[in-house]
């Protein structure tokens, strides 16, 4: 594998050059600031451009044109990752050796299509897409209760600091959506494509002259302002007591969320400390978590811990019966504690080494997933593969105490389910 | 050792039949870093009566049985589970459960031939005591209470219960509280000394490892070895009448959007090439109601729906279309759908761009060692072998065959499920 960075000054070209793969999968992104008020619109926005645009002007002939390419896959994300946002765009097709000559050409053109021709022009067919796109984000947004684990776990980020970025619906509001017209769509298009940051990785087996010189003409982003923020939310204050809150819901199960807030943290701990230290906790099934609550216990079917890195928080969840509440809190706050008094082996240590070292190596086989280790370089400082193969061996007990140390809890929620009685 | 040129695809797959009646699949990619293997039992949640090997009595077996026995072989004699085995090195272990089949898997990138030895040791060691199996009976309760509050989940289960009268796929691969209380370790002993012989089992193995390798550690497995029985497995064959159980449902469940699922019941009795007949039903959801369809075009305009899905599944003699809808009025949009089944007319030039899409949808996906092999085992559980020759059998797709098989059809037998919200 061979990695190239090119400042194309308005963007970054990231070249990953493998034969591993019969692919060659391209990824634009543009970040910007996180704004509450816009993530409605920009979640609009991004299913908008991959549903109409100046040449294809509806979905059907946006995808007959994409099954005309071999099967092209073109596709768009949204995200918050800190305090920024996160549009991308995703290109994944065959190899020419596979289809025929003219393919990689025909296919960024469709790429470059969806991210610079929006269609704001023909009247009617874009009234066609907003209606369609307003009535399904409608249905979205509506439906977030639909899904109760992550309504429990967006309810216990907005009882923990309903203002944090952390805390936005991703989905978006109401509110917000009801606000959307096309002059507001429009407007916040240019924004979006004149002053994000953009960065755009190519992967897969390819000419690397030929590849530049079709970036240079097909992808002419004119960027001129570039945000200066850290992405990284971090805790000036840790809580001193976990508040607790609950919620009752129509359903069988209850869905447990805690929310811990992380201290803070040098790079070291941040990138390498902190992974092991969650996998030896709550994530997998050698963990604390899985063994003492559900395999000891029998007190959930399911109970994990997760890192959300950028925001400096722990989430911890758990499918439990509401009985059982109190029960597992102590359990899952015992366990905490015992991170934080060295109460674990050398052994758990290594184990969450060759699980990371494992997890690691699975990146290999996945395109996507290898242009998501250069990404966390640009924002994390985060080493590269070999890199990170050689700091994860330097964790020592001693550092995961610390860490253990600055990690508390702030918000446990309950959603609790109505229901439970007749079940058990 | 036999191979087996999975044509038009650069790639190969490995067979051979040990003398226990194991059959074994291996798929290598000397390029990839990763591998996976599948050991899978012939036995799944729709087995429920059966001679247990060594008796003479036919039993009916507790709904849930084989997924309670799924969980239970994770919990070993020796105290050593293989949860803890594989994450040792940061492999990962799993199994799961469905109408036809139950698997065991490891999912890695070291310790390939340790990792089979034990994968094969462990699925042939059950370890069945009253207590460890009482103290499972906590944890599934949580694992079906979860289901029972997802809609689409229950969606799914009402609309089986619609379409099949007499079909176990009737029950739910997890069972029922109540049911999963009456097992007992004896139970499951019969169910493994049953089902789980060799000549009932398949293994399948792709990504980076070495055939030869490999069939040595599977030859000279204890486990294996000692879990013949020779005996023939007879079970209770259940009649499925082609008529529907029930033509509409319609429940309520905490959700803000209406909800609809359209199932329709095709016999394949008489049907030659169920490969084939499949694959032409495949290209008519494609071409009628998929992504590019006029129809889905059509349903947009008339805000008649907002997410669609399509699926097909063979479910023992049967072929099932399900259509699955967010709508407002979910009567015409049902209606929508008759029509248009009744008033197909799929043009040639459709087909041929369905066909090319395919094609290289194939080549994507044959450079995936978990999609090859889920996609092998989904062949040789649903036709009974692998298809080695799919490019060419997807360019032989023509439209006089297409027609045929369509006509050949009777639409009309078909189940519709409406979930309501809830009324406050």
């Amino acid at each position: 594998m061979n990695y190239k960075k090119i400042d194309m000054g308005s963007y970054q070209l990231h070249f990953i050059q493998t034969d591993r793969f019969k692919t060659i999968t391209v990824r634009v992104c543009l970040r910007d600031k996180i704004v509450k008020e816009e993530i409605t619109l920009r979640n609009f926005l991004t299913t908008f451009l991959t549903y109409s645009t100046d040449t294809y002007r509806s979905k059907r002939e946006l995808v007959l044109k994409a099954q005309d390419l071999y099967a092209v896959n073109a596709y768009t994300k949204s995200y918050r990752a800190g305090r920024f946002n996160m549009i991308s765009f995703y290109l994944s097709m065959l190899n020419e050796k596979y289809t025929e000559k003219g393919m990689l050409s025909a296919s960024l053109d469709f790429l470059a299509d969806i991210i610079f021709h929006p269609n704001f022009y023909d009247e009617e067919k874009f009234q066609e897409a907003f209606q369609y796109l307003y009535q399904s984000m409608e249905t979205s947004i509506k439906g977030l209760k639909e899904n109760p684990t992550l309504y429990s776990a967006v309810r216990m980020l907005e009882e923990m600091d309903k203002d944090a970025p952390y805390a936005y619906h991703e989905h978006g509001y109401l509110s917000d959506l009801e606000k959307i017209d096309k002059q507001l769509l429009e407007e916040y298009y240019h924004k979006m494509i004149s002053s994000s940051l953009v960065d755009i990785y190519v992967i897969g087996d390819f000419d690397e002259d030929e590849m530049l010189l079709y970036m240079k003409e097909k992808m002419a982003f004119e960027t001129f302002k570039r945000p200066k923020v850290s992405q990284l939310i971090v805790h000036d204050k840790l809580p001193k007591r976990a508040k607790i809150r609950k919620e009752e819901v129509d359903g069988n199960q209850s869905k447990l969320t805690i929310g811990c807030k992380i201290g803070q943290l040098d790079e070291f701990e941040r990138n390498y400390v902190l992974s092991i230290y969650n996998m030896i906790l709550g994530s997998g099934s050698e963990s604390k978590f899985f063994r003492i609550i559900r395999e000891q216990n029998s007190m959930a079917y399911y109970v994990y811990s997760s890192l959300n890195k950028l925001d400096s928080l722990m989430l911890i969840r758990a499918g439990i019966s509401k009985d059982n509440f109190e029960q597992v809190v102590k359990l899952i706050k015992k366990e905490m504690k015992e991170m934080a008094t060295g109460d674990f082996k050398e052994e758990d240590i290594e184990i969450a080494q060759n699980n990371y070292l494992t997890l690691l190596k699975e990146i290999e086989d996945n395109e996507n997933a290898i242009i998501e280790t250069y990404l966390a370089k640009d924002l994390l400082n985060l080493g590269d593969i070999e890199e990170r193969k050689q700091m994860i061996k330097k964790v020592t007990k001693e550092d995961i105490i610390q860490v253990a140390k600055k990690v508390k809890i702030d918000t446990i929620f309950l959603l609790e389910g109505n229901k439970e009685d007749e079940g058990n | 050792m036999k191979e087996i040129k999975l044509k038009g695809l650069d790639q190969s797959v490995f067979y051979e039949e040990l003398s226990s009646g194991l059959k074994v699949y291996m798929v290598p990619y000397p390029n990839k870093s990763n591998y996976a293997m599948h050991y899978i039992a012939k036995y799944g949640s729709t087995n429920t009566t059966f001679i247990p090997v060594g008796k003479d009595k036919m039993i009916k077996v507790p709904d849930g049985s084989a997924h309670f026995l799924e969980h239970k072989m994770f919990e070993q004699e020796d105290g050593v589970d293989p949860f803890t085995f594989a994450a040792k090195t940061g492999t990962s272990s799993n199994a799961s459960t469905s109408y036809k089949t139950t698997r065991y898997y490891f999912e890695g990138n070291t310790g390939f031939c340790d990792n089979l030895d034990y994968l094969l040791t462990f699925v042939h060691h059950p370890y069945f005591t009253d207590q460890n199996v009482e103290k499972e009976k906590g944890i599934i309760a949580e694992e079906i209470m979860q289901y029972d509050d997802e809609v689409d989940w229950v969606l799914d289960e009402e609309l089986r219960k619609a379409i099949f009268q007499k079909d176990n796929t009737r029950i739910d691969i997890g069972g029922t509280i109540e049911s999963i209380s009456q097992i007992t370790k004896e139970i499951l002993y019969d169910i493994h000394r049953t089902f789980y012989q060799p000549s009932n089992m398949i293994l399948v193995i792709s990504g980076h490892f070495d055939c030869e390798e490999a069939l040595e550690v599977i030859k000279h497995n204890q486990a294996l070895k000692e879990a013949v029985t020779n005996e023939k497995i007879i079970e209770e064959k259940i009649k499925e009448p082609k008529e529907v159980n029930l033509k509409k449902k319609e429940i309520e469940f905490n959700i803000v959007n209406t909800k609809v699922a359209y199932g329709i019941k095709i016999p394949l009795k008489e049907v030659k090439d169920r490969y084939k007949f499949n694959l032409y039903l495949g290209l008519m959801n494609n071409i009628v109601f998929g992504l590019s369809s006029r129809f889905r075009e059509r349903m947009k305009q008339l805000k008649l729906m907002t997410s669609f899905y399509l699926e097909r599944e063979i479910i023992g003699d049967y072929l099932i279309l399900t259509y699955i809808a967010d709508s407002k009025d979910p009567e015409r949009f049902v209606q929508e759908i008759k029509k248009e089944l009744a008033n197909m007319d799929i043009q040639e030039e459709e087909l041929e761009r369905l066909k090319k899409v395919w094609i290289s949808s194939e080549v994507v996906m044959v450079d995936n060692i978990v999609m090859t092999l889920e996609n092998m085992v989904y062949d040789i559980i649903t036709y009974g072998d692998i298809i080695p020759n799919k490019v060419d059998i997807f360019r032989s797709l023509n439209k006089e065959e297409l027609d045929k098989t369509l006509n050949s059809i009777d639409f009309s037998n078909a189940s519709m499920v409406v979930v309501h919200p809830k009324k406050a």
